[in-house]
Formats: structure tokens, sequence, C-alpha cells
């Protein structure tokens, strides 16, 4: 009997497995893809860091600002790092030690996907110091001790997810750190920082890092013990009834009834709320590109960014229709309810949440006017065409949604699809084209003018395409049904 | 009512139903058994669209199930958890279920109070999502829902599975009353007890096929044991 046999046979019979052979080597490039990006990017940190500041030696530098990515971390995996304790349910009742699961639980949460976090940016960071003139050692205790530290968060992190008040006292910890430091009367930072710079100045130091480690394991150990009945840590989190009402809807009439649903269901389900939170952060994507000289003259890259800004919530959130409705679809397929009234009312909350975003995009004014009316005119796009474009790649999404539980670390895999990937052409390569080409050939204007004239021309038409992609999904109830189902 | 036209449902080499003909009438309780695999639940899926027949059609007041959706105005169905939305509360769901069948708040309220029994206390004003009841509590749920709009065909898969015995009662007493009396109520049970009771006909099914279809008389659940004990 071994645990960790059951731990293969559950990831490689997972649903994302069985997937095509061709998707999974697209998913596995891009990870990678992203992997070295990421590698890349934190490699340029340190000879960064060495032209910017003179007068401190790197790695002091960046050791003052670990704490800051310590929280960040911290509220990183809060949202979104789901504990692997649910699964222990089915082995409570077999002649396994307690002891052995839970010490198999935690094992197995350091191989969680957060934990690439030291590898990803602190070993570049590393590699640099020792091509620069640390030595091996040096390196090797200061890595180390970063690692121990992502150890620790990983553990302590049972305790966060589990109970709410822990997180609060945390989350008041980190803004009296920030507002101390702000007054200039305990830099907290600063502080931690030479707990390093002293690890890289002696090695030896590093063992004390062992201590926090440790320390967490074994909270993490006898939290699990103490928990460990079905009424007790193991037990789903109740949620207290979020969200009420929604009078002020009414005013939609019968367009209400679902759009009370979608909110009910954002607002009170992990996953949602994951993607939501994630489409916000599209707002800043801008940030990126606008900010920078070189990219003034590519009218396809300032069109890329600009439809990101306003188009996050439709991109993540239309992906997911109709399967955010999967785990009660049969009840749909029966009721008494028009369809196009169901997708118009998808159309709505995206088209909302647009022009929502597009309001908050203002102050993009900042770089220029020419830059705010590409992001306004890619809002007209995403609201006119985009909305109905995801509405049709979600249809091809057929995989049935757990609402309430966390995504694993690339587990949206799981819900693509060659198809998927064709429709990202129409999705941004158009909007890019329908931009860039005028603008390249003829002038910014007439850019602007030719991306929010399709916006307005898919919005002219908005009741024939409800008509068409609703055909689409009327053609296709069965397989839905029975996709969603599994 | 209801009407079937050599229906059959074919997975593989597998013929999960295959009824030539059978006709409910309006008003009819109509009971289905039969063991695991038999094909109750094939047919209720087949009645209300959720998978596509192999050959042959269901008509529902004339209407053909696959052709127009019309039926669905006057029939409501609870087959299982997918017909739960668990993350609103029961009251929520209730009204949710009630607008779509153009019932206002208040005539739904009223309606449900009759279940207040039935309930028994653990349901309403409970302030948890759906997700967060008993299995029990949330089949009552389900139930209860259906009710709503008073539609005129009413599928239920296993209605009494999960219940506790004093729900099990309260369930056959409301089933049998007269609220329910002009509605053409579909069941499908393994209690052979329950839905001989409830039900004015019977229908038994074995591997797809319709082996029995007989008036409930004073002998219909010895007859029904007999065959299923094998004798």
């Amino acid at each position: 009997m071994n645990l960790f046999t059951l731990q293969r046979k559950e990831t490689f019979r997972a649903p994302q497995w069985e997937a095509k052979m061709s998707i999974k080597v697209v998913m596995v490039l891009i990870t990678l893809y992203f992997l070295v990006a990421f590698v890349l990017g934190a490699s340029f940190i340190y000879p960064g860091l060495n032209k910017a500041v003179l007068t401190k030696e790197p790695v002091e530098v960046f050791n003052s600002v670990l704490l800051y990515f310590f929280f960040f971390e911290l509220v990183l995996r809060f949202f979104l790092q789901q504990l692997p304790v649910t699964n222990i349910q089915n082995l409570i009742l077999l002649p396994i030690k307690k002891s052995k699961i839970i010490n198999h639980v935690l094992f197995r949460s350091a191989f969680s996907g957060f934990n690439l976090f030291p590898f990803i940016i602190y070993l570049p960071f590393a590699v640099s110091m020792y091509r620069d003139d640390y030595m091996a050692v040096q390196v090797l205790a200061w890595w180390s001790a970063l690692l121990l530290v992502t150890l620790s968060i990983n553990f302590l992190i049972y305790i966060l997810n589990k109970d709410n008040r822990v997180f609060f006292v945390l989350l008041g910890l980190m803004a009296l750190v920030v507002f101390l430091e702000s007054l200039a009367f305990f830099d907290t930072g600063a502080h931690l920082g030479k707990a390093f710079d002293l690890v890289v100045e002696n090695p030896s130091v590093f063992g004390f890092f062992f201590f926090p480690a440790i320390a967490s394991y074994a909270a993490g150990y006898y939290f699990l013990k103490r928990g460990f009945y079905i009424d007790a840590g193991l037990k789903q989190k109740k949620g207290k009834v979020r969200g009420g009402e929604f009078a002020f809807l009414n005013v939609f009439g019968e367009n209400a009834l679902f759009l009370k649903n979608d909110l009910r269901m954002i607002i009170r389900n992990v996953r949602p709320r994951q993607i939501v939170i994630m489409s916000f952060l599209f707002l800043f994507y801008g940030l990126v590109f606008f900010p920078q000289e070189i990219y003034r003259n590519q009218p396809y890259i300032l069109a890329f960014a600009g439809l990101f800004v306003t188009g996050g919530f439709t991109l993540t959130f239309g992906n997911y229709v109709p399967a955010w409705d999967s785990s009660y679809y049969k009840l749909l397929m029966t009721q008494n309810l028009s369809y196009k009234k169901y997708l118009l009312s998808k159309w709505n909350l995206m088209a909302f949440v647009t022009v929502f975003c597009a309001l908050l995009s203002t102050p993009y004014v900042y770089f220029g006017g020419d830059i705010l009316a590409i992001i306004l005119a890619g809002a007209l796009f995403n609201i006119g065409l985009g909305t109905w474009i995801t509405l049709f790649g979600g249809l091809l999404n057929k995989s049935p949604m757990k609402l309430n539980v966390k995504a694993k670390a690339f587990e949206n895999t799981q819900a693509f699809s060659l198809n998927q990937f064709l429709l990202t052409i129409p999705k941004m390569v158009l909007p890019m084209l329908l931009y860039g080409l005028p603008a390249q050939f003829i002038s910014p204007t007439a850019g602007i003018i030719s991306l929010a004239g399709s916006g307005v021309l898919g919005l002219l038409f908005r009741n024939k395409m409800a008509d068409n992609i609703t055909r689409l999904y009327i053609n296709q109830k069965h397989e839905t049904i029975e996709a969603f189902n599994q | 009512m209801i009407k079937v036209n050599n229906l059959t449902k074919i997975y593989a080499d597998n013929t999960a139903l295959s009824l030539p003909t059978l006709s409910i009438s309006k008003g009819e309780h109509f009971g289905l058994v039969g063991n695991n695999g038999a094909g109750k639940t094939t047919f209720f899926s087949l009645l209300l669209d959720l998978i596509q027949a192999t050959s042959g059609q269901v008509t529902i007041n004339g209407i053909e199930v696959a052709k127009s959706e019309v039926w669905k105005n006057q029939t409501a169905a609870f087959i299982d958890d997918n017909f739960l939305i668990d993350y609103l509360t029961p009251e929520e769901y209730f009204q949710f279920v009630a607008q779509l069948r153009k019932v206002d708040q208040k005539t739904a309220t009223d309606f449900l109070s009759q279940f207040e029994e039935f309930f028994n206390g653990e349901v309403l004003n409970q302030k948890k999502y759906i997700r967060d009841f008993s299995k029990g509590n949330q089949k009552k749920i389900g139930l209860a829902a259906a009710f709503i709009g008073q539609p005129e065909l009413i599928v239920l898969d296993e209605p009494f599975a999960n219940l506790d015995p004093s729900s099990q009662i309260r369930l056959k007493t409301f089933l049998s009353s007269d609220e329910t009396k002009s509605t053409t109520l579909l069941v499908s049970s393994h209690d052979l007890n329950h839905v001989t009771e409830v039900c004015d006909r019977i229908v038994l099914l074995e591997k797809g096929k319709a082996v029995k279809d007989i008036p409930k008389t004073a002998k219909t659940l010895k007859e029904l044991e007999a065959y299923f004990s094998g004798q």
C-alpha cells in the first residue's frame, strides 16, 4: 500500500491527461515558454540592480525587498493554492497510520507549482551572483535560505487557509509593517534583508532558516492532526451567505433573473472569483507596453495591449460560458427559458464589465490621448464582437466546471482545445489588423475609426449575432449535456 | 398526454431502451420500476430531451420533445443533483424556478408553505447555500421546486431515495393528495411499496424493455415482489 502510487494514478488519470496528444504537446510547450520567460526575466534583475544602484551590492538591494516578495507569495497562495486535504477522506478508514497520511500530505504539498518560485526567481539571481564574484558556498547558502522560507510559507498556508482569523491577523501585520516603514519608524524589510546579507557573509548562518521551516511543518502537522475528523479540518469550509437580492438589477427586467444568478455565482464560488480577480489584473497590462517608446510606432502591439486592458473579463469569463452553469445545466435545459435570453444576459454582464473597465482605464490618458483612444476603440470591439466570439469559443469548451474548487496551477489546460486556440485569431489577431493596417498605411486615426467601427457594427447587429450563436448552442445541446454530466 | 412511438436508445451494442409504444394519459400517476440499468433514467432523459433517441419519438401533448421546446411550459422534473443550483439558498432557488415558470414571488411563497411539515423546519430560513445542506434536505428542495407553478407534468426519478422515514411518508401523502390529483406524475423507484402506493399504473422495465404494464390493484405489490424475487 503506497500513497505515492495512489497519487500517481490520481494525477495521470485526471481528465486533462486524457486530452489528445497534440494538445498535450502544445500545453507543454506553452508551459515551457512561460517558465523560460520567467527565468529570463529574473536573470535580468541582478545586472539591472548592478547598474541602477551604485552605492550598494545588488544582493543587498534584493534582500531588502524580499519581505515584499514573501507578502506577495502569501497573498497569491492564499487565493490560489488548493490544499489536497479533501482527498484524505477516502483514506481515513483504511488501516494507515494518521501520522503517515499527514506526513504524506505535507510532503506532497512541497511539490506544489507554487514552490517553483525559488527556482524561477531566486535561482537565476543566484546564478548571476555566482557569475559575479561570490563563492559557490555563499550563493548556495543564500538560495537554500530562500528555499526554506518558501517551504515555511507553503506549510503555513494550511493554517491560513482553514482559519480566516489567522489570515486577517497576518494581513494586519503586513499593514503594520508597511505603516511603520512609511513613518520611517521601523523598517522591517531592511532588517529582514540584513539577515539574508548575513547569510551571504557567513554561509553557516543559513542553518537558522531551518527553524521556521521545521516550526511551520510542525504547526501544519499539529493542525492537520487536530482536525483529522470529517466534521473538523477535513470538512470543506461552509460559507456564510454572501450577496443578497441585487434589487437594483430589476431595471433589466427579465434579464435580471440570470444577471443576479451570475453575480451570485461569481461572489459565492472560489473559481469564478479567482477568474474575476485575474481579469482585473489585465487592466494593468497596458503598463507593460505603453510607457516604452519603442512600441510607440508599432500599431499592432499597441492594439494588442489596448484590447487586453478592457478585455480581461470578456476573455476569461466568456470562455467558460456555458461551463459556469455545467453543474445545473440539466435544470436549465428542462426549464421554460429562452436560450437567447440566457445568452444575452451573459452578454450584458460582459458588456457591463467592459464598460466599467473602460472607465477605470481613463488614467491611461497620461500616456497620451491616442493611447486612450486605442483602449476605448478596443473596448468597443470587445463589446460588439469580442463578446460573441468568446461565447462561441465557450461552447467548444466542454469540460464541466467545479465551481467551488480552486484551480491548480495550469489546470486551465483542461479546457484547452485546438479549436479554442484557433479562435484567438478572430479574438486577438483580427482586431490587431483592424487597427494596425489602417494605422500603418493611412493614419492612426483611421485605425481607431476602423477598430471602433467594427465594434459599433457588432452592436448594431447584436440581435442577429445573438440569434446565430443561440442556434449553435441549441444544436450542441445534447453533446453539451453529456459532456457536463461526466 | 405522453405518447411514445418506437423509441430506442442504443449505446454501442447495448440497447438501453426499446419501447415500441406507450401512452400515458393526463392525470395518470405512472410508476416505473426495474433493477439498476433497466432503463428508467434513460426513459426520463429521453422524455425531457436530455439525450437524443437512436430512433422513434416522444410527444408531450402532441409536441415532439426533440423538435420543439413548447413542452417545457408545462413540465417540471427532478432527476438528480444537476437540477439544483448549489450556490443559491433554498429561497433564492425557489424564486429562480418560480420566475422561470412566471409565478410571482408571493404566490410561490404561499405555495411553498404547504411543504412546511415536509421540510421539517430544516430548509427555509437557514441562511445557507444548498451545497451545505444534507443529501436528504437537498432532495426535499429539488422535489418541492418541481411542484412550483403546478406544472401539468412532473417527472421524479427516485424521489424516495435519501429521504428519512418521516419525509418518505409525508411525500407519499402529498403525492396522493388532491393537490396532485390532476397532475400527470411520472415516478421511478426501487421501493416497490412506495411506488405502488402512489401510482395507479406500474410499468416494469427490464434490460430496456417493458415486461409488465399493469394497473394498480390490491395484488400489484405481491406480483411485483414475486417478479423481483425470481419466483
